[in-house]
């Protein structure tokens, strides 16, 4: 400060720019701070200058900078261009900075107020903008909402005709709820059973909410895999969506699962929910979100920050409908629908004429004794049914005037008894035909009876009386009087009267009743009835019955004569005739009438004509024999398979020719009994096969021999086969049948099953096994056929036939038998038998013979073998199997020995060098024959087989070389020669012995007859 | 109850599965493996302070890295990368699916097994080689799915690790 100025008013001038500043405050400010420096500066000034260039130059100095900084920011504020630019290029930056909520206040209503113009402007824009964000969103929902469409039509139609549908629909008005919702509410059975809260990011369990009895594997796990499969599909088919799988499904499972921002929820849904249940667990889960967004957004997998998201949870799982439901056939009553409105339709068009069948009807009602019980109206056709009382008014007869047609009309009646009382008047009065003295008549509903009648009459009224008791009205006869005791014995005059009259020979001329006695008087003839005795049985009391009679026979032959003709009736054979005043009968007649008409002719000898009868022929034999005859062909007649052609007598002989079936009775046994001599009858029977079904059925049992299991019956005059039988049985009769067709009843085997595959194996296979059982040594213990197989076991003895063996031959599949047998040993006497000779080798002696089960050894054997045999008999007791060697005797040889000596005794001598012996020796040829065949048959007896040695010898003369051969050609000869005597060559055997085996010692020069021979030795083997 | 979820990972037949499964919980088949290509399984590790439930996520092994479902490590808070002992290559496989895990999700714990340690004649990979990883820091352990060595402090390790 270095010049004294005005500081008051220097900051009044304005400065060149300076438009806004306060002055007058500036230089207050400025004094102010001038006094606060000087006091006494303060009292020099008392007012502000209104300029002072000094203060310009002090703003110049002091805030010259910021003056122009700010005259740049006023003309930025200022200019709004500029403002836009220095605004714009912050802005983006601001708003990030700006606090969150605050900014969208802020905007929100702007933002609106553009959205709102943009769209007035031209919709089209933000339709595009936002179309690919609203799409997806639109057609999820439009997919849902459809969905629930659908369902709760389904559901409404499903319950709109039911009783519960009815209940629903009232229970929809007293709720104020919707039917749809109430039909909902009831008809969808679900349950929610698991609910799972998934960390969107990691896949890890928030939370999981169980209902009760619902169980899981590890929540955690299943959470897990549930995101994986979610990014399993979503990588697999590339879907952008951020929604998620929406639906898994697996049988009576699903799986809903809405996705949020952060957290996915999954439900775990047995049975069939509705579709909006997904806005409730989207609800929950949108609640879930706004309550806990924040910790949801840093879930880090520690679940305790979400422990409030359980209960939001837990009222996912309480969701579920239980109640039953059950389809109702609404397309039923749409179909009764259907049927009713035309119905409806006809109704109104025939209810004219139905009115008229009414009027109708009820006429009839009204009739007296007509009750209708049933009537009705269809398709334009009247029918009615009731009862009728016969007495009663025709009901056709009252259609006349009612325009009923007619012919549309169909009556029932049935007749009854009305128990009104004029009909049962009507009735009494017809079936109980009253007397003349009775009077019936109707006092107050009641039927009165009045006057006279007998107790029978009484007696019939009082039934009729109790009868008509049981509903009908009451009927009085206690008015009438009973006459009775004179009626009735009137009545019996008059049963005796008429008897009278119609007795021959008695004429009543007049009878009368008065006070009780009885009056008759006529004329009868000697040869009629005693009217007396003909008085007994009648109660007519004979003390009281007075008779007049005169006898009035006439005697003249016209009389008699019609008299005898009435009396004996003769038969048209025969011919009654006047000659000279004598009655002649000529004729023929069995002997019967000849014999009533001579007892007529001896009656009639008493003092009427002479009756001579001696013309009459007696043909009662034939007549008898004739009448038999026809007897026994109307038998034959009768007899089904039996057709008479013609029959004849001639002759006394009977002729009878027809058909018969082989099947019929015999016409011949028939004549048994009948009395017809059977020497006299001719007949000709032709055999034909009846076709009535009988026989044809008995032909058909006879030919076709079904089986047990079908069954032949008639029905209604068809020849039906019922049951199972094989194919081959099957043709046979369908054979049969067809050969029937010709004229034949039907034979009808379609009801006849054809077994024959199996039946063919099982017979075959019954066959075997009948077979095996049959054999001895088999015994078969079980056997079955099963499934086309053949299982059979049981024990078969070594010895018997091979089961396997057995089958061969009986078509049974060898394969599919299927066979265990176990050895045994068989005590059947034959097997015993078999063992024994295979194990005692029997000599050939002994024979072993079954004689009633007892198996006896009978012949000679050995001892040594009698012993073992013995010794086996005691083994075979121990089995209960009797072996008896009692019989056994020791074979001796001692009378063999004897001739066995003698054969070997016996040589065959030759002359020297020959080889044929000498005639000399034939005698002893002779008896060695016989003497070899003796023994040779006794060994054989024996069991033995004895064999003879011829060793032919020659004696020492000549070579060696020839001996020999001499020596086996005399032996080779003698064997001819016995064997020519009838010795077997078998048993021969031939040998040369040549010089060394001399009978006697010799010198060989001369040699020795004895020692030219043949020798023989006996050899038993 | 605190839950983390874990990825592992590793090449075609380094032993994953079996390593597991002695040592885990689960309810799902290996056909899981082969159909969706994940199985899950889960791991209780008691920590001293707390117990933290393991999700182990067992993604199909794949030596084409191209066909590894990266979505699957979506979330996950750590990794078990498992390479086999004798296979000198599965080790370059895991470090590129923990590339590919890691560029996709950002850096996240692991743990490293060599597997099969069990079969030292046919071991494949130096001492050297794996000092070096140690060097990096990394949680190395020799594992055998058969005795079962180490595969526990794997998990107890990595346990610790993600709940830090």
């Amino acid at each position: 400060m270095t010049s004294i100025v005005d500081p008051i008013s220097l900051p009044q001038r304005a400065a060149s720019n300076d438009t806004e500043i306060d002055r007058e405050a500036l230089a207050s400010l400025l004094v102010e701070i001038a006094r606060n420096v000087d006091p006494d500066y303060r009292a020099r000034f008392d007012g502000v200058p209104t300029a002072d260039p000094r203060m310009e130059t002090l703003r110049q100095l002091l805030v010259g900078r910021e003056i122009s900084e700010l005259s740049r920011v006023a003309h930025l504020l200022d200019e709004p261009e500029q403002l836009a630019a220095a605004v714009g290029g912050v802005l983006p930056d601001a708003a990030a900075r700006a606090s969150h909520a605050q900014l969208g206040e802020a905007l929100a209503p702007a933002v609106e107020r553009a959205v709102q113009r943009s769209i007035q402007k031209n919709p089209r824009t933000l339709t595009d903008i936002l179309y690919p964000v609203f799409l997806p969103a639109i057609r999820k929902s439009i997919g849902e909402k459809i969905d629930q469409t659908f369902q709760s039509l389904n559901e409404s139609l499903r319950h709109i005709f039911t009783w519960r549908g009815l209940k629903w629909r009232f229970e929809a008005w007293r709720t104020g709820a919707s039917f749809s919702e109430v039909v909902l509410k009831h008809s969808l059975v679900y349950r929610v059973e698991h609910v799972f809260l998934i960390n969107r990011n990691s896949g890890l369990l928030i939370t999981h909410v169980t209902a009760e009895n619902a169980t899981s594997e590890d929540p955690q796990l299943i959470s897990s895999m549930l995101s994986a499969i979610q990014d399993f599909v979503k990588d697999s088919f590339n879907e952008k969506e951020q929604s998620g799988l929406d639906t898994i499904r697996f049988g009576e499972l699903r799986l809903w699962s809405e996705v949020g921002p952060f957290a996915t929820l999954v439900a775990v849904i047995r049975g069939n929910p509705p579709e909006e249940l997904h806005e409730i667990i989207r609800d929950v889960l949108l609640r879930i979100h706004d309550e806990s967004s924040q910790a949801l957004e840093q879930f880090d997998g520690d679940s305790s920050q979400l422990a409030g998201v359980e209960t939001q949870l837990q009222t996912c799982v309480e969701l579920k409908q239980e109640e039953s439901n059950q389809g109702f056939p609404w397309l039923v009553v749409a179909a009764v629908l259907l049927v009713l409105i035309p119905a409806g339709g006809w109704f109104l068009l025939s209810w004219q004429s139905g009115q008229r069948w009414q009027a109708y009807v009820s006429r009839l009602g009204t009739q007296p004794g007509i009750i209708v019980a049933e009537q009705k109206m269809r398709d334009g056709q009247f029918y009615i049914a009731g009862l009728r009382d016969p007495l009663a008014a025709d009901p056709q007869s009252l259609l006349s005037g009612t325009e009923v047609d007619p012919a549309r009309v169909h009556s029932r009646w049935q007749f009854y008894q009305s128990l009104e009382p004029e009909f049962v008047l009507k009735r009494l009065t017809a079936s109980l035909t009253p007397p003349d003295s009775v009077r019936l008549s109707i006092v107050n509903d009641r039927i009165v009876a009045e006057g006279e009648a007998t107790d029978t009459w009484i007696n019939r009224a009082r039934a009729a009386a109790q009868q008509l008791s049981a509903g009908g009205p009451v009927f009085d006869i206690s008015k009438v009087r009973d006459v009775s005791p004179e009626a009735r014995e009137a009545e019996r005059w008059q049963a005796y009267v008429s008897r009278l009259e119609t007795q021959p020979g008695i004429i009543v001329a007049e009878q009368k009743v008065r006070d009780g006695q009885f009056y008759i008087a006529g004329l009868r003839d000697p040869l009629a009835a005693d009217p007396q005795s003909l008085l007994s049985g009648t109660q007519v009391d004979p003390a009281r019955v007075h008779s007049q009679w005169q006898f009035y026979q006439s005697l003249e032959p016209e009389f008699v004569l019609k008299r005898l003709t009435a009396s004996l009736t003769p038969p048209k054979s025969v011919r009654l005739s006047i000659v000279n005043d004598r009655i002649v009968a000529e004729g023929e007649a069995p002997d019967t009438w000849i014999d009533r008409a001579r007892a007529a002719a001896q009656q009639l000898s008493a003092g009427g004509p002479a009756f001579d009868i001696s013309k009459v022929r007696d043909v009662s034999p034939e007549a008898r024999a004739a009448e038999r005859w026809q007897a026994y062909v109307s038998r034959l007649g009768s007899q089904p398979g039996i057709i008479v052609a013609e029959q004849k007598m001639r002759d006394g002989q009977f002729y009878i020719a027809g058909l018969r079936d082989p099947l019929a009775a015999d016409p011949q046994a028939l004549l048994s009994g009948t009395g017809v001599d059977l020497a006299r009858v001719h007949s000709q029977w032709q055999f034909y096969q009846s076709l009535d079904p009988k026989f044809v059925v008995k032909r058909l049992t006879a030919s076709l021999t079904p089986p047990k299991s079908v069954r032949l019956s008639i029905v209604e005059d068809r020849i039906v086969a019922e049951g199972e039988a094989p194919d081959t049985w099957i043709d046979r009769a369908r054979a049969a049948a067809r050969q029937l067709s010709a004229g034949g009843p039907e034979f009808d085997i379609s009801k006849v099953r054809d077994v024959s595959p199996e039946a063919r194996a099982a017979e075959h296979w019954q066959h075997y096994v009948s077979r095996l059982e049959a054999q001895p040594g088999i015994i078969v213990a079980q056997q079955t056929a099963r499934g086309g197989h053949f299982y059979i076991s049981g024990l078969r003895d070594p010895l018997a036939a091979d089961p396997q063996a057995l089958l061969s031959g009986t078509k049974v599949d060898p394969a599919r038998v299927h066979s265990q047998w176990q050895f045994y040993q068989s005590l059947d006497p034959k097997f015993v038998v078999k063992r024994l000779t295979a194990s005692l080798t029997p000599p050939k002696s002994v024979q072993l013979s079954i004689v009633q089960d007892r198996i006896v050894v009978v012949g000679e054997a050995p001892a040594a073998w009698i012993n073992r045999a013995r010794a086996a008999a005691q083994q075979l007791s121990a089995d209960g199997v009797v072996l008896d060697v009692s019989q056994l005797r020791e074979l001796s040889l001692a009378e063999l020995n004897n001739l066995r000596e003698a054969i070997q005794a016996t040589d065959i001598l030759f002359y020297s060098g020959k080889v044929v012996p000498g005639p000399e020796q034939t005698p002893v040829l002779d008896r060695l024959a016989d003497q070899l065949k003796e023994f040779a048959q006794n060994a054989r007896k024996s069991g033995v087989t004895a064999r003879f040695m011829l060793t032919g010898h020659s004696d020492a003369t000549g070579r060696e070389t020839s001996n020999a051969s001499i020596s086996a050609a005399r032996a080779e000869t003698v064997r001819a020669l016995l064997n020519k005597r009838g010795v077997a060559p078998e048993l021969l055997l031939v040998r040369g012995a040549g010089t060394f085996e001399p009978a006697v010692p010799e010198n060989s020069r001369t040699g020795s007859s004895a020692n030219r021979r043949v020798s023989v030795t006996v050899n038993l083997d | 109850m605190l839950q983390k979820k874990i990825c592992m990972l590793g090449g075609f037949a380094v032993g994953k599965t079996s390593l597991v499964r002695r040592f885990v919980q689960s309810i799902f088949s290996e056909t899981y493996l082969t159909t969706v290509g994940v199985k899950i399984d889960k791991k209780s590790v008691a920590l001293p302070d707390k117990t933290v439930d393991l999700i182990l996520w067992d993604l199909a092994g794949e030596d084409d890295i191209g066909s590894f479902r990266v979505s699957y490590v979506r979330g996950a808070t750590g990794l078990v990368l498992v390479v086999d002992g004798t296979r000198a290559a599965t080790l370059a496989v895991a470090l590129t699916l923990r590339e590919r895990a890691e560029a996709e999700f950002g850096a996240m714990p692991f743990v490293l097994l060599f597997n099969k340690s069990d079969l030292a004649d046919r071991w494949a990979i130096s001492d050297s080689e794996i000092n070096e990883l140690r060097q990096l820091g990394w949680q190395i352990y020799l594992t055998s799915a058969l005795s079962g060595e180490h595969v526990d402090d794997a998990f107890r390790q990595l346990a610790s690790m993600v709940t830090k």
